[in-house]
C-alpha cells in the first residue's frame, strides 16, 4: 500500500462519515483532512521515512481517530436543524424499503411452499394478516432503534411477540411461536445494545 | 475518552493549549493540523501521531468555546497543495493555555475553561 492509496482511502473514508451533513461543515473537515494527509507524507518523504511505513502512519491516525469521526457526525446531526430534516427524510424512507423487503421476502416462503407442495394453505387473508403482522413489528423495531431512550417500542413489541406465542400455542401455528420469539429476541438484543451504548 | 467535568477541559485539549502556546510564544502565531499533530508528539515524547477524527474534533471544540480562531490559508500560499485550515489562540485561549499550564505544573486538577478572575 502506498501513502497515496492510502491518503485516498482516508479521503473516502473521510466524504463517508460526512456524507448528508451540513455543507461547509463537510468541506471544512475534507479540507482540513485532505491538507493534513498530504502535510504528513511531505514531511515523512522529507525525513526518508519508508514509503510502507508512511501509510501505515496514516492509517493508524485514521483508525485512532474513527471514533471520534462517528462522534462528531452524531453530535453535529444532533445539533444541525438542516440535517434534522435529512435525517427525518432519508431513514425513513431506508426504514420503509427495508421493512417491505423483509416482509415480503418472509411472505416469499408460504407463497413458494404453496406453489410447491400441498403443505402450505394459505388464502389472501393470512397473506394480508401476515403482511400487517410483519411490517408493524418491523416499524415498531425500527421505531425503537430511532429512539432509543423511549421504552414504550420495545414494550409494545415484546407484548406482540408474547401474543403471538401464546396464540401460536393455543392455536398450534409453530410459526406464529417462531415470530413471537424472533421479535422478543430481536428486542432484547436492540436494549443491551443500547445499554452498552450509553455506557 | 475521559468525561469532562462541566467549565473544565479535557487532557487533550489543555495539550493542544500548551503547544499552541509555546508555538505561539516561539513565534509561531498560527499553527494547521499536521503541525500541530507534530509539536504535540515532539512536545509529549510519543511514537504515534493525534487521530485525525481525535485531534480536528478536539480542534472545532476548542474554537466553539473561543478560545481559538481559524481561517483557511490563501490560495497563493498554499502553492499548489491543498490549503490548510490554520488556527490561532485567541486572548481568551492565551490566558487559559497559560492558567493550564500552571495549574498542570502544580496540581492535578483539569484546566478550567474560562480564566479565574484575579
Amino acid at each position: 500500500m502506498t501513502p497515496e492509496r492510502m491518503a485516498e482511502l482516508v479521503a473516502r473514508w473521510v466524504r463517508f462519515y460526512t456524507r448528508n451533513l451540513p455543507a461547509p461543515i463537510a468541506r471544512r473537515r475534507i479540507g482540513e483532512i485532505d491538507a493534513d494527509v498530504h502535510d504528513h507524507v511531505a514531511h515523512e518523504r522529507a525525513h526518508g521515512t519508508d514509503e510502507r511505513r508512511i501509510a501505515l502512519g496514516i492509517a493508524a491516525r485514521m483508525i485512532r481517530g474513527a471514533g471520534a469521526d462517528a462522534s462528531s457526525r452524531r453530535q453535529t446531526i444532533a445539533r444541525s436543524s438542516t440535517t434534522k430534516e435529512v435525517k427525518m427524510s432519508k431513514p425513513v424512507h431506508r426504514s420503509a424499503v427495508r421493512v417491505a423487503l423483509v416482509t415480503a421476502v418472509v411472505l416469499l416462503v408460504p407463497f413458494v411452499g404453496m406453489q410447491i407442495g400441498d403443505g402450505v394453505d394459505w388464502g389472501v387473508f393470512d397473506f394480508v394478516l401476515a403482511a400487517v403482522l410483519l411490517a408493524g413489528s418491523g416499524f415498531l423495531l425500527e421505531l425503537a432503534v430511532r429512539k432509543p431512550a423511549t421504552l414504550v417500542y420495545r414494550v409494545a413489541a415484546i407484548t406482540i411477540g408474547v401474543a403471538a406465542i401464546v396464540l401460536g400455542e393455543a392455536d398450534d401455528a409453530p410459526g406464529l411461536v417462531v415470530f413471537g420469539c424472533l421479535l422478543i429476541g430481536g428486542t432484547l438484543a436492540l436494549s443491551v445494545r443500547t445499554a452498552l451504548r450509553s455506557q | 475518552m475521559p468525561r469532562r467535568k462541566p467549565g473544565t477541559l479535557l487532557p487533550l485539549e489543555a495539550e493542544i493549549l500548551g503547544v499552541a502556546l509555546s508555538l505561539s510564544r516561539s513565534g509561531h502565531a498560527t499553527f494547521h493540523g499536521f503541525g500541530l499533530a507534530h509539536a504535540m508528539r515532539e512536545h509529549s515524547g510519543s511514537r504515534a501521531l493525534t487521530g485525525h477524527g481525535t485531534l480536528y474534533k478536539a480542534l472545532g471544540r476548542l474554537e466553539e468555546f473561543g478560545l481559538l480562531a481559524s481561517r483557511w490559508e490563501d490560495a497563493e500560499t498554499a502553492e499548489g497543495r491543498p490549503r490548510r485550515r490554520l488556527y490561532a489562540l485567541t486572548g481568551q485561549g492565551a490566558r487559559v493555555a497559560e492558567q493550564a499550564l500552571a495549574e498542570a505544573a502544580t496540581t492535578a486538577r483539569p484546566p478550567r475553561l474560562a480564566s479565574e478572575p484575579a
